[in-house]
This record gives C-alpha cells, sequence and structure tokens, in this order.
C-alpha cells in the first residue's frame, strides 16, 4: 500500500530528476526538481483551448488514461492474484486505445502520424513482457507478480543473470513506453521526433496536466517492477533503485542521440530477444538442472 | 426437444407463409413468427445449459435409414442460444435496415426472408442432429441458403461471382466431411453419431478439420471469408460471422467428445492452426481499407484465437493436465460467446454505416461521429469489446486462453514449456495488433473530417430499431465484463461435457477481475468528475487544429487508413504482398498522377491461385470435348450406351 501512495506522488518527482540530470551533465543549472509539480498545478487552474474538429472523445480520453495508469499501478502494488500482469498489461492498453483515438479526433496531420508511430512501435513491448513475466513466473508456478517479489533472486547464477536481464529489458520497456531517447525525444516535437509528444499537440490545461501525469507514471510503474525485483522489501531501496534509475535516464538522454526512425523496431526487436533469452535460461533452469 | 422440434417448424413455416404476406408486412410478420419460435425454442435450451441436462428425441424413419437421434445437451445447447438470440436481433434490426435499402432500389424481400426461415432452423438443426446423414443434409442447407442470402444485390456481377466463390469453397469443405465420415462409417458401420467412441483416427480427424474448417474459415481455408461479408447485407454478415461459422467449431468440438485423449500431433496441430490464423486474419484485417472486409478478417483472427484455445485445451487432455484442459474449453466456449456478441454487434454497426454513406471505404469516410454519434459510441463500445480490453467482455476469455496457458506452463514438460511462452506472445502481438486495427478502422470512420461528400451530407442517425439491437449487445458485452462471475457459468456445463473430470468453476479470478473492472468504472467516472470541477468557471476555447502555423489544412491532409498502418506494416512485408502502382511525381511542374493501393493474400496467391491454375491447365485439354455440335453429343450418348450394354452383357 505503501509503494502504491508514493507512486502516485513520485511521478513528477522522477521526471524533474531526470531534467536536474540533464541539466547539471549540460552545464546547466537547471530548473528545480519540483518544477513538474508546479508546472502540473498550473496547468490544472487552467482552461482549455479545444480544437474545432474534435469529438467528445478527445475531452474523455485524457481522463480515462489518467485512470487508466493509475489502477494499472494498483494492480502492482496492492491487488495480486492469478494473471494479474495480463490485467496490467490490458489496462494499459485501455489508455493507449483513448489516447491514439484522441489523436486522430484531431484530424490533424501530425498528431496522425503520431499516434500511428506510438502504436507501431509499442505493439512489440507487449509480447516481450509476457514472455518475459511468465517465463519467471514458471519458475515458482506462481502466476502473478508476486513472484517477482519472491522467487528471484541472485542466489544461483543462472537466477542472477534472469534477474539482470529482466532489468534490463524493464529498462528497455521504460525507455520505449516513456517515449525517452533513444526511441522518442520528450523535449521536442519536431518532425524527426514526431512520436508521443506529437500525438498530444492539442491538448492543453487540464487535459495536457493529466497526460504529462500518466506518461510520467507509466514510466514509474515499469521502475517499480524493476525495484521489485531488486529490493522487493524494503522501502530505501525502493527510492534508491528510484533514483539511480532517474539519474541513468538522464544521464543516457544525455549522451546519446535519437535514433532513426526506422531503427526504432529494430530496437524494439532487441527487447524481445532479451525476453526469448529469459526463456531460454529459465527452460535451462528447471529442465537442465542448472539450480 | 419437442418445442426446439416446434421452434424449427415455426422458422420453417414463417419462411414458407412469406410468400402469403403483402410486401409490406413481411418484414414485421416475419419479425414475430421468429421471435415466437425464439421464445420457445429458447425454453428447452436455457434448460439444457444452466441444469445440465440433455433431451433426447429419436425419429423414426422406416427401413430407410432407421433411428434418427436428435440430441440437446448442453454442448448443442451452447450454440442453439447464440444462434437463436443473435438471428433474432438481427430480424430486428433487417427490417428498418431494409426500408432504407429499398428507397433506392426497388426488390422483393420475400425470397430474401424466405431463404432466412430455413437458414435459422438448419443451423439448429446441424448443432443436434446426431446422424451422419441429416447432418450433412443440414449442413447443405445451411449453405445453400446462405448462398441465396448472400445474393441479395444479384444484379451486381461482383456479387454473384462472390456468391458462387462461396458455394464453391463449401462444397468442396463437403467433399472432406463426406472424406471422413465415409471412413467413419467404414469403420463403424453405423450412421449414428453415438457408435463413434474411440474410431476417431488421426486421418478421419484431420479430413473432418478441413471439412469444419472451411467452415469456420481458419487460415488457409479462410479466403472465402473476406470475400463474403462486404456483399452480403450487414445482418446477414453479423450471422454469418458471430453464428454460421461457429458451426464450423461445433464440428471440432462434437469430434472431440469422441475421443478420449488426443494425439499430441494433433493437439499441437490444432495449437498451431489457431496462432497462424489469429496472426494472418488480425495481420489482413490492418491491411484492409473496406471496413466489412476488415472486419471479416477479424473474424478469422478470432476464429484463430478459439482454435488456440481449443488447442491448448487438447494438450492440457494430451498431457494429462485437468486444469489446463479446463480452462481451455472454457476459453473456447467463452470466446465463442463473445465473439459472437461482439462482431454481430460491429457488423450491425457497419451496416448502419453503411445504410448511411452506401460505401464500404474507409477512405471516403470520416468525422461520422458528428453526424452519428449513437452509431460511432456503440462503435467505439465494440471496438474496445474485441480489442480484449477491460472492463468489456472481449477480456474475460482471452484472459482465460492466457490462464490455461499460464496453468500449462507447469506441466512437467520441457517441449510445451517453450510452445506455449512463445504462444503467449504471440498471443499478446495478436492483442496489440488488434488494438491498431480497430484504432485505425474507428478513427477512420468516424473521427477527423469527412474525406467526401458522401460522409458529410448525413442528416441523422440511423433509426432506432437499427439501434436497439446493438445497444442490446453492447449491454451484454458490458455485463459480462463486469459480472464474469455470473455471466461465465454458461461456459461451464459445455466444457464440462468435453472434459474427463469435472472441472470447478473459477469463480475467485472472476471475483478479482470483476472487483477491478467495477474500480476501473468508478475510477474513470471520478476522474471525470473532477475534471468538470476544475473546469469549472474555466474558459474552454473553440479553435482550429493546431497544425505549427499553418492555416489552411483540409481533409485531405489526415492521417488516413492507409497512412495509420503503413509504419506497423513497413516490419511485415514478407507476411503479404502489396501491388502499388504509383509514378511518382516528376518534372518541374508535375503532371496529375495517381496512387494505388491492393493488397493480396500471400494464401491466395501461393495456395488456391496454383490450384486453380493447375485445374484450369487440365480442364483446357477438355475443351474440344464441349464444341456445341448437336451430332457429336449424340454420338457420345451413343458410345456411352453401348460401352454400357458391352459392361451389362460381360456381367
Amino acid at each position: 500500500m505503501m509503494r502504491f501512495l508514493l507512486l502516485l506522488i513520485l511521478p513528477f518527482l522522477f521526471t524533474g530528476l531526470i531534467n536536474k540530470t540533464k541539466a547539471l551533465i549540460s552545464g546547466r543549472k537547471g530548473a528545480p526538481i519540483f518544477q513538474p509539480y508546479f508546472d502540473f498545478i498550473k496547468l490544472l487552474k487552467k482552461g482549455i483551448v479545444i480544437s474545432e474538429t474534435t469529438s467528445s472523445i478527445f475531452q474523455i480520453a485524457p481522463s480515462i488514461n489518467l485512470a487508466c495508469t493509475t489502477l494499472a499501478g494498483l494492480l502492482l502494488c496492492v491487488f495480486h492474484f492469478e494473471g494479474d500482469f495480463i490485467l496490467f498489461a490490458y489496462i494499459l492498453a485501455l489508455g493507449k486505445f483513448f489516447i491514439i483515438i484522441a489523436a486522430m479526433d484531431t484530424g490533424s496531420s501530425f498528431e496522425g502520424m503520431g499516434a500511428s508511430r506510438e502504436v507501431s512501435y509499442t505493439s512489440l513491448v507487449e509480447p516481450a513482457f509476457f514472455i518475459m513475466i511468465s517465463s519467471i513466473c514458471a519458475i515458482g508456478h506462481i502466476y502473478s507478480f508476486e513472484s517477482l517479489y519472491k522467487i528471484l533472486s541472485f542466489s544461483h547464477m543462472a537466477w542472477s543473470l534472469i534477474v539482470i536481464l529482466s532489468v534490463i529489458a524493464l529498462f528497455l520497456m521504460i525507455l520505449i513506453e516513456g517515449s525517452r531517447i533513444p526511441v522518442d525525444d520528450p523535449t521536442t516535437h519536431l518532425e524527426l521526433t514526431m512520436i508521443h509528444e506529437v500525438m498530444v499537440l492539442d491538448n492543453s490545461g487540464v487535459d495536457l496536466g493529466f497526460i504529462l501525469y500518466s506518461n510520467a507514471l507509466k514510466m514509474l510503474l515499469f521502475t517499480t517492477l524493476i525495484t521489485s525485483i531488486l529490493t522487493p522489501h524494503s522501502l530505501l531501496g525502493y527510492l534508491i533503485v528510484l533514483f539511480i534509475i532517474a539519474v541513468l535516464i538522464g544521464i543516457i538522454e544525455s549522451v546519446t542521440a535519437r535514433l532513426r526512425l526506422t531503427h526504432i523496431i529494430e530496437y524494439t526487436f532487441v527487447l524481445v530477444t532479451i525476453a526469448l533469452i529469459i526463456m531460454a535460461l529459465t527452460l535451462l533452469t528447471i529442465y537442465g538442472g542448472m539450480i | 426437444m419437442i418445442i426446439l422440434l416446434i421452434s424449427i417448424i415455426l422458422f420453417v413455416f414463417s419462411s414458407l407463409a412469406q410468400i402469403l404476406f403483402k410486401e409490406k408486412s413481411k418484414a414485421i410478420t416475419f419479425t414475430l413468427f421468429s421471435g415466437l419460435a425464439t421464445v420457445l425454442g429458447l425454453i428447452p435450451t436455457t434448460i439444457a445449459l444452466f441444469q445440465n441436462k440433455t433431451f433426447f428425441k429419436t425419429v423414426n424413419f422406416n427401413g430407410l435409414i432407421g433411428n434418427v437421434n436428435f440430441v440437446l445437451d448442453p454442448l448443442s445447447a451452447f450454440f442453439v442460444l447464440i444462434i437463436l438470440v443473435i438471428s433474432f436481433l438481427a430480424i430486428v434490426y433487417s427490417r428498418k435496415y431494409f426500408e432504407q435499402y429499398l428507397q433506392l432500389h426497388k426488390k422483393d424481400l420475400s425470397a430474401h426472408y424466405f431463404f432466412l426461415g430455413l437458414f435459422i432452423p438448419s443451423m439448429i438443426l446441424v448443432v443436434t442432429v446426431q446422424n451422419i446423414l441429416f447432418f450433412l443434409i443440414s449442413w447443405e442447407i445451411m449453405s445453400l441458403s446462405s448462398f441465396f442470402l448472400l445474393l441479395f444485390d444479384n444484379e451486381k456481377k461482383e456479387v454473384r461471382q462472390t456468391a458462387i466463390n462461396y458455394l464453391i469453397t463449401m462444397q468442396i469443405g463437403v467433399i472432406f466431411l463426406f472424406i471422413g465420415f465415409i471412413l467413419l462409417t467404414l469403420s463403424t458401420n453405423s450412421l449414428d453419431f453415438a457408435s463413434f467412441q474411440g474410431h476417431i483416427t488421426n486421418t478421419i480427424f484431420i479430413s473432418l478439420l478441413i471439412g469444419f474448417g472451411i467452415k469456420a474459415g481458419f487460415v488457409p481455408f479462410h479466403t472465402w471469408l473476406p470475400k463474403a461479408h462486404p456483399i452480403a447485407p450487414s445482418h446477414i454478415s453479423a450471422v454469418m460471422s458471430g453464428v454460421m461459422i461457429k458451426a464450423g467449431i461445433y464440428g471440432i468440438l462434437r469430434l472431440l467428445t469422441f475421443i478420449e485423449v488426443p494425439s499430441l500431433f494433433l493437439s499441437y496441430l490444432v495449437l498451431f492452426i489457431g496462432l497462424a490464423s489469429a496472426f494472418f486474419g488480425i495481420l489482413y484485417a490492418i491491411t484492409q481499407r473496406d471496413y466489412k472486409r476488415m472486419l471479416a478478417y477479424s473474424s478469422i483472427e478470432n476464429i484463430g484465437l478459439i482454435i488456440i484455445s481449443l488447442g491448448v485445451a487438447m494438450l492440457g487432455l494430451s498431457y494429462n493436465n485437468s486444469l489446463m484442459a479446463g480452462l481451455g474449453f472454457l476459453g473456447v466456449f467463452a470466446h465463442i460467446l463473445n465473439h459472437s456478441i461482439f462482431k454481430s454487434l460491429l457488423f450491425f454497426d457497419a451496416g448502419s454505416v453503411l445504410s448511411k454513406v452506401h460505401t464500404t471505404d474507409c477512405e471516403q469516410l470520416g468525422g461520422l461521429i458528428k453526424s452519428m454519434p449513437y452509431t460511432a459510441s456503440l462503435f467505439l463500445f465494440g471496438s474496445l469489446a474485441i480489442s480484449a480490453l477491460p472492463p468489456f467482455n472481449g477480456f474475460i476469455s482471452e484472459f482465460f486462453i492466457y490462464l490455461a496457458m499460464l496453468n500449462g506452463i507447469s506441466t512437467n514438460n520441457h517441449f510445451l514449456f517453450p510452445v506455449l511462452i512463445i504462444a503467449i506472445g504471440v498471443l499478446a502481438f495478436v492483442g496489440a495488433m488488434v488494438l491498431i486495427a480497430f484504432t485505425n478502422i474507428f478513427s477512420s470512420i468516424f473521427l477527423g473530417t469527412s474525406r467526401s461528400e458522401k460522409a458529410s451530407n448525413i442528416e441523422k442517425d440511423s433509426p432506432k430499431s437499427m439501434l436497439i439491437p446493438i445497444c442490446i449487445l453492447v449491454m451484454f458485452s458490458l455485463l459480462i465484463g463486469l459480472f464474469p462471475q455470473y455471466f461465465m457459468q454458461v461456459a461451464i456445463n459445455p466444457a464440462n461435457s468435453l472434459l474427463p473430470a469435472p472441472l470447478i468453476f473459477p469463480a475467485q479470478i472472476l471475483l478479482n477481475i470483476s472487483i477491478f473492472n467495477v474500480v476501473l468504472v468508478i475510477t474513470i467516472v471520478a476522474i471525470l468528475i473532477l475534471r468538470k470541477v476544475l473546469l469549472k468557471n474555466k474558459t474552454i476555447a473553440v479553435h482550429k487544429t493546431w497544425a505549427c502555423g499553418y492555416d489552411k489544412i483540409n481533409s485531405k491532409m489526415q492521417y488516413s487508413n492507409y497512412s495509420f498502418s503503413r509504419p506497423f506494416l513497413g516490419f511485415l512485408t514478407p507476411f503479404f504482398i502489396r501491388e502499388l502502382d504509383f509514378k511518382g511525381i516528376k518534372d518541374l511542374f508535375p503532371k496529375a498522377t495517381h496512387f494505388k493501393s491492393k493488397t493480396i493474400d500471400i494464401f491466395e496467391y501461393y495456395l488456391i491461385r496454383p490450384v486453380i491454375n493447375f485445374d484450369k491447365f487440365i480442364i483446357q485439354k477438355f475443351y474440344w470435348v464441349q464444341s456445341g455440335n448437336v451430332q457429336k453429343y449424340l454420338l457420345y450418348g451413343l458410345i456411352f450406351l453401348l460401352l454400357v450394354i458391352i459392361w451389362v452383357v460381360k456381367k
């Protein structure tokens, strides 16, 4: 429960940390870490501008997306049952469905482009996620997120490999789902990086605030998955891992460039490959006597 | 059982009675009669289904074939329930649909209702009769009457061609059924289904699997489906896609009841067919710009999901993992039910669009949500349900399939393990593709601005009697999603009839999902209210869509159906063929140019076409036989008679 509350409070701290790291590396002083919170509050106070082309879908979509992301967090931290990770993935998909049709609702070529790219590039995340989680679950025969908390450890060679690979895979998922470099550039919506940012070009005020929050929360969800593998029980460990990952994303964004659009799909294939390797490793662990 | 037979007779009677009524009252009298028949039929069906009872009726055809058994067990009752409910909704829907249609074309409806009145009881007979001969007869009536239903727009050449294609494909399917059944009767010496127990060999199973598969439309026997649906009247598409193709699934399931433990080979084969159907079905759905065709391809995908679940269940039986088998069969029935709900819903809705815009081409539509808000929101619900998103029913059945696979993983087998995990991956990828397909289709029909005159001149939404059947289906879809622990009880008895030991209904897991889905709905509503509160007394300005400073945006600049799917399809090119006809823009002062793209089904291109070409090649050699010369034909007759005489004399 504590984790869930933290999850609801921390998203903007996470983005704030990323931005601060980027600023420090590029030699700037940068905005305060809490800046995203100030922006968010300001956005909530504003009115909205909507396009005349849009229908009510445009207005309800950000709220639905927010509800979905929040409940996915609930599923991750509090509410465990057999097959919960399936519901987790599908509930995130529900949010995505609405954000996409909201983008298409504006009738803008830019937003259509963003929606089309976002949906294409994230299409491989779900399969990779399922292959990975169900492989890990198979070790302990618990088919829920609990298995991440309970089973994985560094006690064996094969298991530590699985842990490391899972962490890498989840980290890649943060970058893809959170639309960060090298998949997407969150700071611009210029033509070359027209993916996520351009998809929400027409949103403003409260809606934009909701979208920013959901997106940060989504990154934090995958980060929480990493922490639940690495430090399943300690809250302090949770915060430390969270800090490290935020800084890491900041460093990556400072030192690497965004990938060319045609290469992004190859990048997401890396994710599937890692998931398949995890499956092969668990196969070896269970049937090859590597424990 | 008698009541069900009366209901069948009533359907046939109402179809014959069409001749007596006036043109205007045909639809309404047919609705009344079939409504009565539906209610009658539902009584024994629900009893059989929910109380796990089996009704028998033996009719004696003296001398000819002896006793013919009719059976209404939970397995049959499950299908009868779907047939009755969906068909009735389709009939209710058809009245206004035709009214609008008849304003444009002069047409006689009696033939249509006549065949509809034969089509529905023939489907009921298919799932209840327990005798090979009668099964095949009702199967043929089903195929033939649906053929005539397809021929509604028979003055169009394209419609006639497609209908003939459908008929031929169905006959090829029947040939396989014949082969299978002949082999069966050779080994059992009986026409009765009950005697098949233990006689189903792999050859028989595969032959019948192909026969039933052609009706069910799984890859690679699916090619008739995307052709037939766009030309059929929308409610017929709905019944065909939602109900009729399930008759094929019924055949396979009935076959399984005669097999104690399916062989590993068959189980893996079925799983593989399912995966291929799901993947290719939805891939081709993404490539389509004709929305009815797209829905047809999506049916192939959903049949694929059903077959995947069936494969998993069979694997569970083969590996003696009862939980996996149970959940697998539960997934089969849950998805059959759910698919018939949301697919009929979507086809009805597509018909509502079609009756207003008179085109099935998405690239000419857009912005319909403003002129047809009800149709649009119902379509949205249907899309959410078919994309297996909570809180709708599609998620529940997909969840069963995943759960069955996950439970299969713990079977201690090193070959099954990777197969199932990869199957989970494929299923998840298919899920992502469904999302692409349906966001694409929904936004290109309903969102943005209209791309042609046809879409911009709509005055009002479709009439109520067309929308109410859709609303009923949406309600079912939402209720099943919100309270699966009650509604999924429907699937437990038929699933148990296929299992060696009865499965305990997984109520706890469904209760969890139910709670979660209710919480989801509440949260969404709460956040929407919060948004409203936040926006109180704030300005809501309405402006043009922001186009980065550009002022003269028009509807042609929108992302179209083609462009939306382009980036995704880019990396799946080996799996389909796309013919492009585009000269490009040349010179300083470019001339008018055009762009045309056509997606070709690789199964049709590599599998069906060579067979047809070979056939043509052989047949061409015999053209000379049919010269049109009467004397020659008389000669053939003479030669034939001589041969017969020689044969008789010799004997």
